[in-house]
């Protein structure tokens, strides 16, 4: 917003060399320049190439084959029982990824906002789990997930919830709830930072008043809390599906897609059809679809962040 | 009456008592899957196989992490490729994320002060530009990469790593520094500028140490994330000369013959570096995230 005070006028005003420099255009280009020149040459570049040899048949098994077919692969995915498939599974796990770590991610900061002996203690331990390289988090759930010797099989059958030792990442079901429960214990802290620092915005003052008012607890949520966290919770809940949508090293180490296809999500296809299959027209027609879904979701996020609201101040 | 007049303190304090279950709850909640991964690398074997779980290890011991000092012992046989690979590629590791982390520094200061303080034709069009490019999935950049980064002949070398991350740190990086410099007074830059600095100077000596929190935010956020990539690691690196530790890690859990002691040993080390960070720059990181995802 502090922008707003050196914005300039007029044309000559532009070309204006100041002494600080805050009007020189080409002094800003070449601070930008090295910036750009990486970002264009390995974002950039990488994007357009990966969108061209979509259009091609381009496998590392026949690498001397690089025929131009247009949207021929583009057909053959959509065609394919496999992308509708990892799409669903895509789906279910996003859908409840993104439902746990809001939920519980709001459940958190709530709780953390409120004055209790010890709090700051655990609002430095919630940063555990965000400190916790994804690699490192599918390894260790996979231990606990373990069918022989997991923490969890031994938890459950000690505490008499279940009689014997079960193999959680055998079976299709338990398989993605074991996927979901790892990606967000490593997903939630994020959540509750960002939720929690938005319910240190909130003016003291306003909950005074409702108090005064007669407003219980529920009615000072609605009334006061919520629409002060709307604009958070949903960049939190776009976030989180952002980055459920890209979930690979948790799904690599812990299930690689399995059992059978049950874990295969629209990446986890997209590596495997590229580095497993060496299919690299193919694969990257699927990186694009995956590509054009996450920028429509991205798309919303910039609506969101630049409406200018009550919270932005 | 007495027995209400005792009830009321209690009563009173009640929602104090449930927010400390409930703060016991996180606490249990995010400690005990770590704890375990811990535990398991301070055991023997044949303890970390037990049914059921030793929750607390019989007898500790130190041996899976001397096993990385010597990799060469009789320990180290059960699992040697763990045992050579991982000290190396946790040097790696810090090389690539170390190297990302500067760079990201000194390019994301530059661009970071021209978009909080000089107005231009095309400022928004590259602030959506870097904003932009943090939205890419990476999975849909690795095959150009990589087959660029093969013609260039810089397969299994750390410095494709670093220039990698660059590109998915510098602009979050960017975004972060313009914010701490927008909070900068301008005044003090002029005063600078009075006293006769040119601007060279005047950025050196008077904004970068005005921005320092800034600076060590963005160092550490870019070191975390090339620390913690997979996915580019894998692809671009086939040697212990460049292979860095999660990829190490994940080798491990697909390889059956590891011992899993000698794993748990291997990813602790591995969450070592970025759990000092998260805990020592703790107030600066939730400052950072939350900017970072947020405000303008």
């Amino acid at each position: 917003m502090q922008d707003r005070a050196t914005k300039s006028d007029g044309r000559a005003d532009r070309w204006r060399v100041s002494a600080v420099g805050y009007e020189r255009p080409y002094f800003a280009f070449l601070l930008n320049t090295p910036a750009l020149l990486v970002i264009v040459l390995l974002a950039g570049y990488p994007i357009v190439y990966s969108a061209w040899i979509s259009l091609h048949k381009y496998s590392l098994k026949r690498p001397r084959v690089f025929d131009f077919i247009g949207l021929g692969n583009y057909r053959q995915i959509i065609e394919s029982e496999e992308f509708w498939s990892a799409l669903w599974i895509t789906l279910e796990f996003t859908g409840l990824a993104v439902a746990l770590v809001v939920l519980l991610g709001l459940a958190i900061a709530l709780l953390l906002n409120r004055d209790f002996p010890g709090r700051d203690v655990v609002r430095t331990l919630i940063l555990l789990p965000w400190a916790i390289p994804p690699v490192v988090n599918g390894l260790m759930w996979q231990w606990i997930y373990d069918s022989k010797v997991g923490a969890l099989n031994g938890l459950l059958v000690s505490l008499g919830f279940i009689s014997e030792y079960r193999g959680w990442l055998s079976d299709p079901i338990s398989a993605l709830l074991a996927l979901v429960c790892a990606d967000v214990w490593n997903a939630m802290p994020l959540a509750v930072i960002l939720l929690l620092a938005a319910l240190q915005r909130i003016p003291v003052e306003l909950y005074d008043a409702a108090r005064v008012d007669g407003g219980g607890p529920f009615q000072l949520f609605w009334y006061v809390t919520f629409p002060w966290l709307a604009q958070p919770l949903l960049i939190v809940l776009i976030l989180q599906t952002l980055s459920a949508i890209r979930a690979f090293d948790v799904i690599y180490v812990l299930t690689a897609g399995g059992p059978g296809t049950a874990t295969t999500t629209l990446t986890w296809k997209t590596f495997l059809t590229t580095f497993d299959s060496l299919d690299f027209g193919l694969g990257n027609a699927y990186a694009y679809t995956v590509s054009m879904i996450t920028l429509c979701l991205a798309l919303v996020y910039f609506r969101v962040l630049y409406r200018r609201g009550d919270f932005e101040a | 009456m007495n027995r209400i007049a005792a009830l009321a303190p209690f009563r009173e304090r009640l929602p104090t008592y449930l927010s400390m279950l409930g703060g016991l709850l996180v606490t249990i909640y995010v400690l005990a899957p770590f704890s375990w991964l811990v535990l398991t690398s301070f055991m023997h074997e044949q303890d970390a196989l037990s049914v059921p779980p030793q929750w607390i290890p019989a007898n500790p011991t130190l041996s899976n992490y001397l096993t990385f000092f010597d990799p060469t012992g009789t320990r180290a046989v059960v699992g040697s490729r763990a045992a050579e690979q991982t000290l190396p590629s946790m040097a790696n590791s810090l090389i690539a994320a170390g190297g990302t982390a500067a760079l990201n520094v000194i390019l994301g200061a530059l661009a970071g002060y021209s978009l909080a303080r000089i107005t231009f034709r095309g400022r928004g069009t590259l602030l959506g530009l870097y904003l932009g490019s943090r939205m890419l999935p990476g999975i849909a950049l690795i095959v150009p990469l990589y087959l660029t980064i093969r013609t260039y002949g810089l397969l299994d070398h750390l410095s494709a790593l670093v220039i990698t991350y660059l590109t998915f740190t510098l602009p979050f990086t960017i975004w972060l520094l313009k914010s701490y410099f927008q909070a900068i007074p301008r005044a003090l830059e002029e005063a600078a500028l009075i006293d006769g600095c040119n601007w060279g100077q005047m950025f050196w000596h008077v904004l970068l140490p005005a921005a320092s929190p800034g600076l060590v935010a963005a160092a550490m956020f870019s070191f975390m994330t090339a620390w913690n990539d997979y996915l580019f690691a894998v692809i671009l690196t086939s040697t212990i000369a460049s292979k860095t530790m999660p990829v190490v890690v994940a080798g491990f859990a697909t390889d059956v013959t590891t011992e899993r002691t000698l794993m748990a040993a291997s990813g602790v080390l591995a969450v070592i570096p970025p759990l000092l960070l998260a805990f020592l720059f703790q107030r600066l990181i939730v400052q950072g995230l939350t900017s970072g995802a947020v405000k303008d």
